[in-house]
């Protein structure tokens, strides 16, 4: 009898874990059943890692906007945005292109966070509105065509083969690791955590609330940039309908790594596991030839599944 | 002062209770199990009479709670029997069960919805009852109302939203609302067959002295028809109001008292709460607050401070190593004084100066403990990290004293460091807790606490703030507390207090000021503050 109390407090414990390890084995053999080649050759694998690693990169900054309890609806325009720039500036300033969209990034994060700190502006609706700006800047920037790099150096930032695997890889992995020691290991990770758990408390213990807000925002906003740079180079350009139907994607890979959408719970390390489902899903689900909107669908039930399963329900008193 | 006076005084109300009044409900032999390690309530007995106030005091974790959540049904009981007008009945079910049974329960913190009007709260969720064809029949719920409150003598208008109510009224309409369920519930127009009885769950937590007061006197009419237990840990209150006292410890009834029979002083009741000297003895042990003398440098300097509709021209200064006092009914300006220092309200006029820097109105927290003040609440909901271990919380304001810096000059936060700082805390403030890596929020209220004050100790500010520092929680944690204050004080760490309880002012501060409507009275010394509170 105590037994099963404690096995199950245990797994109650650690639902947010479990449930996307077996998830991810779950789909692993569905897929494999499914189609006899999946990451049966290298080739494959490498595939696999195009299709993820710019994904990560962004994923990784949004799920730090989550933690401090925020949201960042601006990172699928802002990664837009960045690629563009980079595309466009590319022939005429070289690599000095990849400062300017960063610096642009930084630009959108900082003003997302200071509508945030400053102005009181809730977090969702401030980067809605900003998205909308960099969707109009990436529009009048690139005049709506789609620009096609064909400078090997260019697609040479994503795509040298370093021990067989893409330099984007050990970029986003690269990335991920620094997230992760971020939020892990040092005292603004701790700030950014004590500010998605219990705001009134972070600012009595003295946290810089604001600065914390602006700089997460801005962290945020340069990774979106940076996987819209690796993300132009591996595709060789840019056009309008890049990362446009990733928002939905994005927030169902951090919450289904098990980051809590109410802030303070989960990790950026999770954020690989929902970013591996999510992924493996869509290109599992293509392959099957399955109808986009279906496949909209599909993410959307699981997003909200996932949220039901990930929420920590002790930790919300009020639900509005 | 006079209503101090009258609130200290134990005036002991004449109780015209007598053992021949008939038991209304009994709980016999009550044992609750929680997880199969910890034993909450452990052979309890109890008998709630007809017409009575009867007071359930302990520590926190003593069991009170989960005796009244067994009473409402929230628990079951592992064993026990339940009596009603001596017939025996089965544990209710749910609260709505209780409600069926007459039984009905006032949480302390649930409170009132501010944004509704005084009928519509009194009838939340009774509506159905008051309909006609889906119509929400409105005279008659307010004609309801009338009457209900005209018999149980609340005076305020039905129309008025609840946030426009002093705190005490709205604590009358809780309880009126939980009468009236009683009598919806068990039937209307039976009047007078049941008698509800009504659980207070701390009921006076938020409240000033005086409405306090104004709540006993309400309590004492209603007595005529209702049986109330009173769940507190304020002894006075509890001697002056009920008729009699049950103690509760460890899960276990350790004393009995009928009030109207024997005497029974403050000090014996505490001393059976906690089991061992109550803070009485901690008085004289540690002596009274002394003035400062006046050579000892001035740390923090405060000129005229007014805030508009919170307080005006407040000027006082704080000299190292010494505790100085706030002290005055709620709304008189204290706490708002004090969140002032401390950067969570800004100031309209005057000067705050410590240590020869002028402090900003609108510096915020932040700046201001990186000034070297420091603040802590004894609402550990609002200051802690309750989803966090222990260690984390201790370190949150310490973060100089737990990372490294490694390559680059990342600061680098170090585990081992983290917990051997967080042992010396729990060591030294003597927190039951099993780990460091415990989260706060399994923690007692008491022990919460104390990983509040603990983080502080370890930051040792040049100023700490103190408001409201051991509210709601036992004499046991309290003791601590103040020693570890105490501690500090010596130590040269200088601090002000803000409370409602004027012991706790005897024990630390060294001069004290009297506030009114934001304004200061007189300013006195700690021998003339106990004067003045007959201490």
């Amino acid at each position: 009898m105590s037994q099963t109390i404690v096995y199950r407090e245990w797994l109650h414990r650690n639902l947010n874990t479990i449930v996307p390890i077996s998830g991810l084995l779950l789909l692993i053999i569905l897929l494999r059943i499914a189609n006899p080649f999946f990451l049966t050759s290298w080739d494959s694998v490498i595939t696999l890692i195009y299709g993820m690693s710019f994904f990560l990169i962004a994923a990784c900054g949004l799920t730090l906007v989550i933690l401090m309890g925020s949201f960042d609806f601006s990172v699928p325009s802002v990664l837009k945005l960045s690629a563009m720039i980079f595309a466009v500036l590319y022939p005429s300033i070289g690599f000095l292109s990849i400062p300017s969209a960063l610096g642009v990034a930084l630009v959108f994060g900082y003003v997302n966070g200071l509508l945030l700190a400053r102005f009181g502006i809730p977090s969702f609706m401030a980067t809605l509105a900003t998205s909308m700006v960099a969707e109009g800047l990436a529009q009048i920037i690139s005049g709506g065509y789609t620009r096609m790099i064909t400078d090997p150096a260019f697609r040479a930032v994503s795509t040298t083969m370093i021990l067989g695997l893409p330099a984007i890889f050990y970029w986003s992995v690269g990335l991920w690791l620094v997230a992760i020691l971020i939020t892990m290991v040092t005292p603004f990770g701790r700030a950014v955590y004590a500010i998605g758990g219990n705001l009134v408390g972070a600012n009595l213990a003295g946290i810089n609330v604001f600065r914390v807000r602006v700089l997460v925002f801005m962290i945020c906003s340069l990774f979106a940039g940076l996987a819209g740079i690796f993300y132009a180079s591996q595709i060789q350009g840019a056009h309008m309908q890049v990362g446009v139907l990733d928002t939905i994607p994005l927030f169902a890979s951090v919450v289904v790594g098990g980051t809590a959408l109410t802030g303070g719970v989960g990790g950026v390390h999770r954020t690989l596991l929902g970013v591996l489902i999510i992924r493996w899903l869509d290109s599992g689900l293509s392959m099957l030839a399955i109808d986009l909107n279906i496949r909209m669908i599909i993410f959307g039930a699981i997003a909200i599944v996932m949220a039901i399963l990930t929420i920590d329900r002790r930790r919300i008193k009020i639900m509005k | 002062m006079k209503y101090f006076l009258i609130a200290l005084d134990i005036i002991y109300v004449e109780r015209k209770m007598t053992s021949s009044q008939a038991v209304l409900v009994e709980a016999r032999n009550i044992t609750k199990t929680f997880d199969t390690v910890v034993r909450a309530l452990d052979g309890v007995s109890i008998e709630v009479r007809k017409r009575e106030i009867l007071s359930v005091v302990g520590e926190n974790g003593a069991g009170k709670s989960t005796l009244m959540k067994i009473l409402v049904g929230i628990h079951p009981p592992d064993s026990g029997e339940l009596y009603y007008l001596g017939e025996r009945i089965p544990f209710p079910k749910n609260p709505i069960d209780a409600l069926k049974r007459g039984i009905s329960i006032v949480y302390q913190e649930r409170g009132v919805i501010p944004h509704l009007k005084v009928y519509q709260f009194l009838f939340l969720g009774l509506e159905d009852k008051f309909t006609k064809l889906g119509r929400l029949q409105l005279e008659k719920i307010i004609g309801t109302a009338k009457s209900v409150f005209d018999e149980l003598g609340i005076k305020c208008d039905l129309g008025s939203y609840l946030y426009e109510l002093p705190l005490s009224t709205q604590k009358m309409v809780e309880i009126a609302r939980a009468i009236l369920s009683i009598r919806l519930a068990t039937g209307e127009g039976k009047e007078g067959e049941v008698t509800p009885l009504i659980i207070l769950d701390e009921p006076t937590a938020p409240l000033s002295i005086e409405e306090r007061d104004e709540l006993f006197d309400y309590l004492l009419n209603l007595k005529k028809e209702n049986s109330f237990i009173f769940v507190s840990h304020i002894i006075p209150e509890v001697m002056k109001f009920s008729d009699r006292v049950y103690v509760l410890r460890d899960g276990k009834i350790v004393a009995h008292h009928d009030l109207s029979a024997e005497k029974v002083t403050e000090e014996e009741l505490f001393r059976e709460i906690v089991g061992r000297e109550s803070y009485y003895e901690l008085l004289a042990r540690y002596g009274y607050g002394q003035e400062q003398p006046e050579e000892r440098p001035t740390v923090l300097t405060v000129r005229n401070l007014t805030k508009k509709g919170y307080y005006t021209d407040i000027s006082f200064d704080i000299h190292k190593g010494e505790c100085v006092g706030l002290f005055g009914p709620a709304g008189c300006g204290k706490s708002e004084v004090a969140k002032t220092l401390y950067g969570v309200l800004s100031f309209d006029k005057g000067k705050i100066i410590m240590d020869g820097h002028e402090l900003k109105a609108k510096g915020g927290p932040y700046s201001r403990i990186q000034k070297g003040l420091g603040y802590f609440s004894g609402e550990t909901g609002k200051e802690l990290f309750l989803y966090w271990p222990i260690r984390k919380n201790v370190s949150i304001i310490n973060f100089e004293k737990v990372v490294r810096k490694h390559l680059v000059a990342v600061p680098v936060i170090s585990l081992r460091l983290e917990k051997s700082l967080a042992e010396k805390i729990v060591k030294r403030l003597r927190i039951r807790a099993p780990s460091v890596d415990t989260e706060c929020y399994s923690l007692s209220g008491g022990n919460k606490q104390k990983v509040s004050v603990g983080k502080w100790l370890e930051k040792s500010p040049k100023v700490l703030i103190l408001e409201d520092p051991t509210i709601g929680i036992d004499v046991g944690a309290r003791e601590d507390i103040y020693e570890v204050l105490l501690e500090m004080k010596r130590n040269g760490i200088s601090m002000l207090l803000v409370s409602d309880d004027p012991k706790e002012y005897a024990i630390l501060c060294d001069k004290i000021l009297m506030l009114k409507e934001g304004m200061v009275q007189r300013v006195c010394t700690n021998e003339e503050f106990r004067g003045l509170m007959g201490l």
